[in-house]
């Protein structure tokens, strides 16, 4: 830690506390699940029609796939993308997606079609609308099912 | 089914790796690596053009599967603009070289087999002509030629143009076609617009006799834009020339066989009728197999009325002239997207003491259809049997549909009680009343319309089957037929269509209350969708107000609807048209070891839904798994599997870090036995993965 090297002794302990808690407040981006209510009933409804529009003619109007493009619920999505983060799955779209025109999707309208995806999957709608960059969501899980002890901000932690 | 229920040999991950950390010290000294064993090829998407996927290799055996090891792997991520993520082809092994299509543009490249470093890539950078196209992304791979001397790779590109490429340098070959490449939406016998026309095709060109065999692929049809799509005809090209030999019409023109089969005036205006599967080929018997599609619209036939051949046929034709010698229609008419996903496997079986050259097509609705190759007569009666028809206006039902009485289904067909999940008496009493809301039946139930309280038809197999495009494979030794197949069922529901804008269909597969939505070819552009669509399915009071809806998934409390397994692996004796064993294949899905309502059960493995292609050795039945899951050790992954080919037990499990996306094939090199796979999906971009046993290089 580069902070350690700071020779003067007065400062050494202050300043290496002050370093500890550099890291720590990095660290301590709150710890979010699926299950706890990350994206909107409205960010829902407007996926909902981004996901007919782009994603449906490959995916299905009920998203159970067809025979090139697998399906975007229930089981098989569940176990595909358990214990991944939410921010894996809109880079995922947003970079390969919807295949005629990749890229072409703004962050609003993936993060849309994710809620939309998380609410097909039962995953409870809150508060906070999911952000438009993946990089704002890595902290948020993904798992198949909800965990045991979750607390209200996510964390099964203390 | 008993297997079914028992544990398998090794539960977990951890019990294999147990046996593999003993292995080496018990092998320590074993000398793998044997310099006087022949080096053997894998020259055509399934192994031969029987498409049996089948090695008589056995140095990889029951008793050192876990000692696999990665020889080498190959990423995709640089080939193509973006990475890719749906990895399908099986690679070819020549002298060598491993080649396959591969990435988000589809390269075509060839590898040094056994290091894996890239020998050569083609490209062909195709623009928004590749993005209109129904079939992206890499493909099932490419196919080989040789006439002792030259070797050509062809392949088919995401734009739908075949390219003819030396296999020595990758460069395009000049005297085929122009420059090396056959634009294959010219000289279609129709009129198409090459840059935005809805054709592609992931399957690899089949080449018998000098001939390349070609077939189509379209978009879904489950609420076709359009009527009058493009025709799925099937061609034959010289493969030294590129020049086209022949065409048949898997739609008949007028006065052709089968024209007859469609009401007057239908045929013309008719779409899609495709083969976007695999294909096989009798060079002896100068025959080549089409397993062909529906007409356009997959479960509405008002614009395909009558038997409407060749849907859903298995059609042999002459490789030279491209002439209908027989057909075989499995589904007459049909309505459930039952089309014909994979390559027949052609098998030469003991009937009544005799060699049979027969056939065995392997179906999504997990039907194994054997046939005499020759003729198109099946080895076992076939029997029609009568069906119910639907209630959908305009709809035309055969009135019977043709079921094997051997060998018997390897899946589940049709729903009824008994079939309903069964982990707890809560849930099934839950799943009784759950599916009160559908429709349920046999095999062949039709879709209905969709209206509270009777949201559709609730079929099994799904739209997806079954078995899909991997298909399965064969082993000459014993007779015998391993398929891969997923049990997951879905909903078919009819709702009127008004809106020009969605559908020229009248009706199309949907949910009372839920507007259809256009289901756009790649290349087409979208509607100007009005602002409000004219309410053709209006909710039950108007939009705004709540009426009941159909429940959006088949699940109870979010577990899966039927029992498991998921998905398996059944081996079929074609001596006796009987099973030989039938095994859950792939781990419980975590959402499923992971359910509140489920804990403190024992449930056995419950196979994985997906889509896989077996591999069947001189022992061993290989098969990765179809989906990640998260192992003891909290590692997402998927596990390779190998059984024991006589009896389905398993012998020994290999981690791979995403599941299997394109089946695995396998060759002997320098002595010693590879065996090679694609893997990928979820957040893991695509790989090949080259595995082997230990030894000095």
């Amino acid at each position: 830690m580069r902070f350690g090297r700071v020779k003067l002794a007065a400062g050494v302990v202050a300043l290496s506390a002050l370093a500890l808690g550099v890291v720590a407040a990095r660290a301590q981006a709150p710890d979010r699940n699926v299950w706890t209510g990350v994206y909107t009933t409205e960010q829902a409804e407007r996926g909902r029609d981004a996901y007919a529009s782009q994603c449906a003619a490959c995916h299905g109007g009920s998203l159970a796939g067809i025979d090139v493009a697998p399906a975007l619920a229930g089981s098989t999505f569940l176990s595909n993308w358990n214990n991944t983060n939410a921010g894996d799955l809109h880079s995922r779209i947003q970079t390969t997606m919807p295949l005629q025109a990749p890229g072409s999707l703004g962050g609003r309208t993936v993060a849309d079609i994710v809620a939309f995806m998380l609410q097909v999957n039962g995953m409870p709608a809150g508060e906070l609308a999911l952000p438009p960059n993946p990089a704002l969501m890595r902290n948020v899980s993904i798992t198949a099912r909800e965990p045991e002890g979750l607390n209200e901000d996510g964390c099964t932690c203390e | 089914m008993a297997r079914l229920n028992r544990r398998a040999l090794l539960t977990g991950t951890a019990l294999a790796f147990a046996t593999v950390a003993l292995a080496p010290m018990r092998k320590a000294l074993a000398q793998r690596v044997s310099q006087d064993v022949p080096d053997t090829e894998w020259r055509h998407y399934a192994g031969d053009q029987a498409s049996t996927r089948y090695a008589p290799l056995d140095q990889i055996n029951a008793e050192n599967f876990v000692d696999l090891q990665l020889a080498w792997s190959f990423k995709t991520d640089a080939l193509g603009a973006r990475k890719e993520y749906q990895f399908e082809p099986t690679p070819l092994h020549v002298k060598g070289r491993l080649f396959l299509t591969a990435g988000s543009r589809r390269d075509c490249v060839a590898l040094d087999a056994a290091t894996g470093e890239l020998l050569w890539m083609y490209r062909l950078d195709e623009g928004q002509r590749a993005r209109n196209s129904p079939r992206q992304l890499s493909g099932h791979g490419c196919s080989y030629w040789t006439d002792g001397t030259e070797e050509r790779i062809l392949f088919v590109t995401v734009g739908y143009q075949l390219v003819s490429l030396d296999a020595k340098t990758g460069r395009p070959d000049p005297a085929f076609g122009t420059d090396g490449i056959v634009d294959l939406k010219r000289n279609f016998d129709q009129e198409i617009d090459p840059e935005t026309a809805d054709v592609g095709l992931h399957a690899t060109p089949l080449i018998a006799r000098d001939t390349i065999v070609v077939g189509a692929a379209h978009t879904a049809g489950d609420q076709p834009r359009i009527r009058e799509n493009v025709k799925g005809y099937v061609r034959g090209f010289d493969v030294r020339t590129g020049q086209r030999k022949w065409i048949f019409h898997t739609i008949p023109l007028k006065g052709e066989f089968g024209y007859n089969t469609w009401e007057e005036g239908l045929a013309e205006k008719a779409g899609n009728n495709g083969v976007w599967a695999e294909m096989s080929a009798d060079e002896e018997l100068g025959l080549v197999y089409l397993p062909v599609e529906l007409a356009t619209g997959d479960e509405v036939g008002i614009f395909r009325r009558r038997e409407a051949l060749f849907g859903e046929s298995l059609v042999a034709l002459d490789i030279e002239t491209g002439e209908r010698r027989w057909h075989y229609q499995f589904i007459h008419h049909g309505l459930w997207d039952h089309d014909l996903p994979c390559a027949p496997i052609l098998c030469d079986i003991p009937v009544d003491g005799k060699t049979v050259k027969a056939l065995a097509q392997p179906t999504k609705q997990s039907f194994l259809y054997v046939l005499d190759r020759t003729t198109g007569e099946p080895i076992w009666p076939i029997e029609e049997r009568p069906v119910e028809a639907g209630d959908v206006p305009g709809e035309w039902y055969s009135p019977t549909q043709p079921f094997p009485t051997r060998p018997p289904a390897y899946d589940m067909q049709g729903v009824t009680e008994d079939d309903l999940i069964d982990f707890t008496p809560e849930l099934r009493a839950e799943a009784v009343e759950f599916v009160k809301q559908f429709k349920i039946g046999p095999l062949f139930t039709p879709p209905v319309l969709s209206k509270p309280g009777r949201w559709g038809t609730i079929m099994m197999p799904g739209i997806q089957g079954g078995t899909n495009w991997p298909g399965g494979c064969y082993d000459p030794e014993t007779h015998t037929v391993y398929v891969y197949s997923k049990s997951q069922p879905g909903v078919v529901g009819i709702i009127p269509n008004e809106n020009m804008n969605v559908s020229e269909f009248p009706y199309v597969r949907g949910t009372y209350g839920i507007e259809p939505r256009p289901m756009m070819a790649m290349g087409a552009e979208m509607p100007q969708r009005p602002p409000a669509p004219p309410p053709a399915n209006p909710r039950p009071g108007g939009q705004d107000e709540v009426g009941p809806t159909a429940p959006r998934s088949l699940s109870v409390q979010g577990l899966p609807l039927l029992k498991p397994p998921y998905g398996r692996i059944t081996a079929i004796d074609l001596t006796k048209g009987e099973h030989r064993w039938q095994i859950a294949h792939g781990e419980t899905p975590d959402d499923i070891r992971e359910h509140p309502a489920l804990k403190g059960l024992d449930i056995p493995r419950t196979g994985r839904a997906g889509n896989l292609g077996p591999l069947v050795t001189k022992t061993l039945v290989i098969c990765g798994e179809a989906g990640f899951y998260t192992n003891e050790y909290g590692l997402r992954g998927a596990m390779l599997r190998g059984y024991d080919k006589m009896t389905g037990e398993e012998k020994g499990a290999v981690y791979m870090p995403a599941p299997q996306s394109g089946s695995p094939m396998t060759y002997m090199l320098g002595g010693r036995q590879y065996i090679v796979v694609a893997i990928g999906g979820g957040n893991y971009s695509a790989e090949l993965m080259a595995f082997r046993l230990p030894g000095a290089a």
